[in-house]
C-alpha cells in the first residue's frame, strides 16, 4: 500500500490533468472529501492528504480509462484504498463476493472510536499501536447475547359457552332459523300494534308534537 | 414450549382469600342492596312502570360498580391504618437474599416511539441499577416493533450512542422485529423465543417506564424468596406530567392509588393481576403457560387478544403460580397522557381489549378471582353506556310523566319509617348517598395522608392536598360525562365490528389546539347544548341538577384545550396545587431523566427532520450503515429470523431491483413497505451505500443528489 503522495501530477498546457479538465478533478476531490468527512475525519491537513492520495491513484488510472469520469475513478480508488487498509488492520482478506469487510471495517472504526482517538491512524500503513489494533479487531457489535432458542406454543383455551356461541353461526340452517325468528318478531309487533300499540305510538307522537308546540309558543 | 418438561406448583390454600372475597363483595352487595331498595321505593311511590324497571336495573348495576370502587377505598384505608400483614413484601424477609448468579432481562418493547425519551428512561434505570452494584445481574433489551423506516434508523443510531456513552456494549441490546405479529405480546414472545432461556426472570417496561435500581433488585429478591410466585406487579407512580390534565391525573394517582390498591390486594392476594409493564415475571412458567391463543371469530372480538396482560395473569394463576401486587414498593414510574384527547385515544385501545375479555371470561380452568379481574375491566367500559342509558331513561320518564299530565299516585312506601320523607327529600337522600359512595375513597385518602406525616409533606401539606382533591373532584366531575360519551362510542363501535388501529401514544405536553379540540369535541358540545335546552324546557329545577353533566359536555372544547396547556400546569404547580411526592422531592432517576432530556432539547437539531432522513442516514452515513447492516447480519444466526427474512423476500432479485429503483427514482417512488424491505436486506444496504458514493451524480435521482449535497453540507 502506498503511503503518501509521492508523484505530483501537474496540469498540461490545455489546463487538463490526466486527460480531464480541472473541474472534473475538482468534483472528484469534493466527492472523496465528502466521504472522508462522513467518516468523521475532521483534521483538515490529514483530510487533504488522504484525498490527494486517492486522487493520485485515480489520476494514474485515468489515461487508460477515458470513458470513465474522474469522480468515478476517484470513488472506486477510495473504496479500494479503504478496503485494503481494513484488510490489513483487521487481518482479513478482502473477498469480492460481498462487502462484509467494508462493513466490518467501518464498524470497527466506530467501535474503536477512530474519529475521536485514532484519526491519525486512518489509512496509515502499519505497524499501528497495539491498543488501536486490538480495539479494531476485538470489538463486535451485538444485537443480543447468544441465542438460546425455544418455541413458545399457546396452550389450548377452552372458551366454554363462548365456543358454543361462536359455533352457532356454523350450525346448519342457522341463518334460516334466524330468518324464521325475524318472522316471529314481525308477527309479535303486528299483534302489539293491533292491540293498543297504534294508540300508544299515536299518544307518544302527539305528546311530542304538543311539546314542540309548547316550546315554540 | 413443546420440548420442555412442564413445571408445576401446588395450589395455595384458599380459605383465607375465600373469606376475604366473601366479606369484601358482600359489603359492596349489601350497600348496593340497601340503596337500591331506597331507590326502588322512590320509584314505587311515584307509580311503577316498565321504564322504571329499566331505570332500577340500571341503577342497581351502576351503583354496584360505585360500591365496589368505594369498598376498595374503605378496605384499603383500614388496612393502611391498622396494618396489612398479607403483603408480598411482608410475607418473608427478602432483603438479605443474595441474587448472585441470577440473570434478569429488562425489556423495553417499543413501537414508533420517541426514541430520545425511551432511551433516556432506559439510561436513568440503567444508571440507577449501576448504583446498586448489581448491574452485572441484568441485561437490557430494546425490543423494537417500529414500522417507520426513519424511526428504525434513529433507534439504531441512538442505541449505539447510548451504549457508547454508558460503556454498555454487551449490556444493552437492540432488536427490531421483522414483522409485528402479535403486537406487544408477540414482541415479548419473540424475545423469549430467542433469549428467554438465558434469564430466570424478565421485567417488562413500557416505553415511558423508569425503574429505580433498588426496586429492580428487590423484585428479583422477592421472586427468589417466593419460588411459587410467577409475577409481581408494581404500582407505577405517574410522573413527569406538565400539562394541567396530566398533573391532575398524576395527583389523583399518587394520592388515591395506595388506598385503592391496598383494597384490591385485600381480596386478590396471590391471585393479583398484571398491567402489562413495570412487573417482574418468572420466565419459565410464563413461556410454558402464557402464550396467548387466537380467539375464535373475527375482529374486533375474535383474533389476537389485545389486552394481553390480564389474560396472561389469569393463565399464570390457572397453573397455580402466584401473582402479586407489590403495591408498597416505591421507585416504579410511568407517564400519563397530557391531554384529554390523547387519554381518550388510549382508552379506546383499552376498551377494545377489555371488551374482548368477554370471550375469555368463560374459559375453562380460570380461577374465579381472575374472572373477577376480567369482569371489573369490562365493567370499567360498560359503565359509560349504562350511565348514559340511565340518564336517558330518567329523562324519558320525567318527560312522559309531565306531558301526559299523569300525576304521581302516592302509595304506601318506606316513607313512614323514614320520618315521612317527601318525594324530593327521598330523592335527595339517595343522591347524597351516591355522592358519599363516590367521594368517600377520596376523603379516606386524605385522612390516610393526614395520618402519615412524612407523606403529607410530600404532597405539600394537608391544606394543599385538600385543595388539590377539591380541584380534582371538580375536574373529574366535568370530565366524567365526556368519558361517558367516549366510552359509549367506543363500546358501540366495537359491537358494530369496527376495530382500532394501533397508533403510537402522544405523550408530550404539546397542548391541544382549538381546531383539533373542535374536531374532536363538537359532538359533545352539541349534545350538551341540546340536552341542556331540553332539560330547561322540561323543568328548570331539573336542569340545575344536571348542570355538572351538561357543563362537562358543553364546555368540552375549552376544557380540553386549557387542561392540555403546560402553562396552566406550571401555574397550578406554582400555586401549590396537585403537588405529588416526585414533584416535591425529585428522585435521582427522574432528575437524571429530566436533565438528559433537557440536554437533548438544547443540543439536538430540533428542526423537523426532512422526509426519509433515516433512510438517507442508513444509506449514506458509513457508520450508521455499518451498524444497520451488522444488526441485520446477526439475524442470520436465528433460524426463525432467517425464515421470516425469506418470507419477506429478502435476498431476492426483487429487492435488488427495488434498490436500483430507489437510487434511480428516489424514495418517494417506493411505498413504505418497499423501503422497509430494502432496509431489511443487508446485501442491498451495503450495495446502496457503495453505489450512492461511487455512482456518477447524473445516474442518481435528483432526490439523491440533493440528499448527498445536504448530507455533506451537514457533516
Amino acid at each position: 500500500m502506498e503511503s503518501a503522495v509521492n508523484t505530483v501530477i501537474l496540469p498540461d498546457a490545455s489546463g487538463h490533468l490526466a486527460g480531464r479538465p480541472l473541474e472534473e478533478w475538482n468534483a472528484a476531490y469534493a466527492k472523496v472529501e465528502n466521504y472522508f468527512h462522513a467518516l468523521r475525519i475532521r483534521n483538515k491537513v490529514l483530510l487533504g492528504d488522504l484525498v490527494l492520495r486517492v486522487l493520485e491513484r485515480a489520476q494514474r488510472r485515468a489515461p487508460a480509462e477515458l470513458n470513465r469520469s474522474a469522480t468515478q475513478l476517484a470513488a472506486e480508488e477510495m473504496d479500494r484504498i479503504v478496503t485494503e487498509w481494513f484488510s490489513e488492520v483487521l487481518q482479513s482478506p478482502p473477498t469480492k463476493a460481498d462487502q462484509t469487510l467494508s462493513t466490518r471495517g467501518r464498524l470497527a472504526l466506530l467501535l474503536a472510536d477512530m474519529p475521536g482517538r485514532w484519526q491519525e491512524q486512518f489509512l496509515r500503513p502499519g505497524p499501528w499501536p497495539e491498543e488501536f489494533t486490538s480495539a479494531m479487531r476485538e470489538t463486535f457489535l451485538r444485537a443480543g447475547p447468544d441465542f438460546q432458542l425455544s418455541k413458545m406454543t399457546p396452550r389450548p383455551l377452552d372458551l366454554g359457552p363462548i365456543t358454543t356461541l361462536q359455533n352457532l353461526g356454523k350450525m346448519p340452517y342457522f341463518r334460516m332459523t334466524l330468518v324464521w325468528a325475524g318472522f316471529a318478531l314481525l308477527f309479535i309487533v303486528f299483534f302489539w300494534l293491533t292491540h293498543g300499540g297504534f294508540e300508544q305510538v299515536r299518544t307518544w307522537l302527539s305528546l311530542l308534537v304538543d311539546w314542540f308546540r309548547q316550546i315554540n309558543q | 414450549m413443546a420440548d420442555t418438561p412442564t413445571i408445576s406448583v401446588a395450589a395455595a390454600p384458599r380459605l383465607q382469600r375465600g373469606w376475604r372475597l366473601f366479606i369484601f363483595y358482600s359489603s359492596a352487595l349489601l350497600l348496593t342492596g340497601l340503596v337500591s331498595l331506597l331507590f326502588a321505593d322512590l320509584l314505587w311511590r311515584t307509580g311503577w312502570s316498565a321504564s322504571r324497571t329499566v331505570l332500577l336495573v340500571l341503577f342497581v348495576v351502576l351503583f354496584l360498580f360505585a360500591a365496589i370502587g368505594c369498598m376498595h377505598g374503605v378496605y384499603g384505608f383500614f388496612l393502611r391504618s391498622f396494618g396489612d400483614s398479607r403483603r408480598i413484601t411482608n410475607l418473608k424477609n427478602y432483603r438479605d437474599r443474595t441474587i448472585d448468579g441470577i440473570s434478569t432481562a429488562i425489556v423495553f418493547p417499543i413501537y414508533n416511539e420517541d426514541s430520545v425519551r425511551v432511551y433516556e428512561g432506559l439510561r436513568a434505570t440503567y444508571e440507577s441499577l449501576a448504583r446498586t452494584g448489581q448491574l452485572e445481574r441484568f441485561d437490557f433489551f430494546i425490543l423494537s416493533d417500529s414500522t417507520d423506516p426513519d424511526k428504525w434508523v434513529e433507534e439504531e443510531r441512538r442505541w449505539f450512542d447510548l451504549i457508547r456513552e454508558l460503556d454498555a456494549l454487551g449490556k444493552i441490546y437492540y432488536r427490531r422485529r421483522l414483522d409485528n405479529e402479535g403486537r406487544k405480546s408477540g414482541n415479548v414472545r419473540d424475545f423469549l423465543n430467542a433469549w428467554g432461556r438465558r434469564y430466570r426472570y424478565f421485567m417488562v417496561c413500557d416505553a415511558d417506564s423508569v425503574m429505580r435500581g433498588e426496586t429492580l433488585v428487590d423484585l428479583v429478591k422477592l421472586m427468589e424468596v417466593h419460588p411459587t410466585v410467577g409475577l409481581i406487579q408494581t404500582v407505577p407512580a405517574l410522573v413527569n406530567a406538565e400539562s394541567l390534565f396530566g398533573r391532575i391525573q398524576q395527583f389523583a394517582n399518587r394520592l388515591y392509588a395506595p388506598v385503592f390498591i391496598a383494597g384490591l390486594n385485600y381480596w386478590a392476594l396471590d391471585l393479583g393481576n398484571y398491567w402489562g409493564h413495570n412487573a417482574i415475571i418468572r420466565t419459565e412458567p410464563f413461556m410454558q403457560f402464557c402464550d396467548l391463543p387466537q380467539l375464535p371469530g373475527t375482529k374486533p372480538f375474535g383474533g389476537q387478544i389485545l389486552s394481553h396482560d390480564f389474560v396472561e395473569a389469569a393463565l399464570m394463576s390457572r397453573e397455580n403460580w402466584e401473582v402479586w401486587f407489590a403495591y408498597d414498593l416505591e421507585g416504579s414510574y410511568e407517564e400519563t397522557p397530557q391531554a384529554m384527547i390523547e387519554n381518550a385515544q388510549r382508552e379506546r385501545r383499552w376498551c377494545q381489549g377489555n371488551l374482548q375479555h368477554g370471550l375469555v371470561l368463560f374459559a375453562k380452568g380460570l380461577r374465579g378471582v381472575s374472572r373477577l379481574h376480567l369482569i371489573l375491566g369490562i365493567c370499567g367500559y360498560l359503565a359509560g353506556p349504562l350511565w348514559l342509558l340511565f340518564l336517558i331513561t330518567f329523562n324519558w320518564i320525567y318527560w312522559y310523566q309531565k306531558y301526559t299530565g299523569l300525576s304521581d299516585i302516592p302509595v304506601q312506601a318506606f316513607t313512614p319509617y323514614l320520618n315521612n320523607l317527601s318525594g324530593t327529600a327521598h330523592a335527595l337522600l339517595i343522591f347524597i348517598i351516591c355522592m358519599v359512595v363516590i367521594m368517600l375513597p377520596k376523603f379516606l385518602s386524605l385522612i390516610d395522608l393526614a395520618n402519615d406525616w412524612p407523606r403529607r409533606r410530600l404532597f405539600g401539606g394537608l391544606a394543599r392536598a385538600t385543595t388539590g382533591v377539591v380541584g380534582e373532584t371538580i375536574f373529574s366531575t366535568l370530565h366524567a360525562p365526556l368519558l361517558m360519551l367516549w366510552h359509549t362510542r367506543f363500546v358501540v363501535t366495537n359491537f358494530l365490528g369496527i376495530s382500532v388501529s394501533w397508533t403510537t401514544q402522544k405523550r408530550a405536553a404539546g397542548g391541544t389546539t382549538w381546531l383539533f379540540a373542535f374536531q374532536r369535541h363538537w359532538g359533545h358540545t352539541l349534545i350538551g347544548i341540546v340536552w341542556g335546552a331540553f332539560m330547561w324546557q322540561l323543568e328548570p329545577t331539573l336542569f340545575w341538577w344536571f348542570t355538572p353533566v351538561l357543563a362537562g359536555m358543553a364546555l368540552s372544547i375549552p376544557l380540553s384545550v386549557l387542561t392540555s396547556r403546560r402553562s396552566l400546569g406550571t401555574r397550578a404547580r406554582s400555586a401549590g396545587l396537585f403537588l405529588t411526592p416526585e414533584e416535591i422531592k425529585l428522585p435521582q432517576e427522574l432528575l437524571s431523566l429530566r436533565s438528559n432530556l433537557k440536554i437533548h432539547e438544547l443540543t439536538d437539531d430540533n428542526s423537523p427532520r426532512p422526509p426519509h432522513a433515516g433512510l438517507v442516514e442508513a444509506v449514506l452515513d458509513p457508520y450508521v450503515n455499518a451498524i444497520h447492516v451488522s444488526l441485520l447480519r446477526e439475524k442470520q444466526l436465528n433460524p426463525a429470523y432467517v425464515e421470516q427474512l425469506a418470507k419477506l423476500g429478502v435476498g431476492s432479485d426483487r429487492v435488488q431491483m427495488l434498490g436500483e429503483k430507489l437510487l434511480a427514482d428516489g424514495p418517494d417512488k417506493l411505498s413504505t413497505g418497499e423501503r422497509l424491505l430494502i432496509m431489511a436486506d443487508q446485501r442491498v444496504m451495503v450495495w446502496l451505500h457503495q453505489q450512492s458514493w461511487q455512482r456518477p451524480s447524473e445516474t442518481l435521482a435528483p432526490w439523491w443528489r440533493g440528499a448527498i449535497l445536504e448530507y455533506s453540507r451537514r457533516n
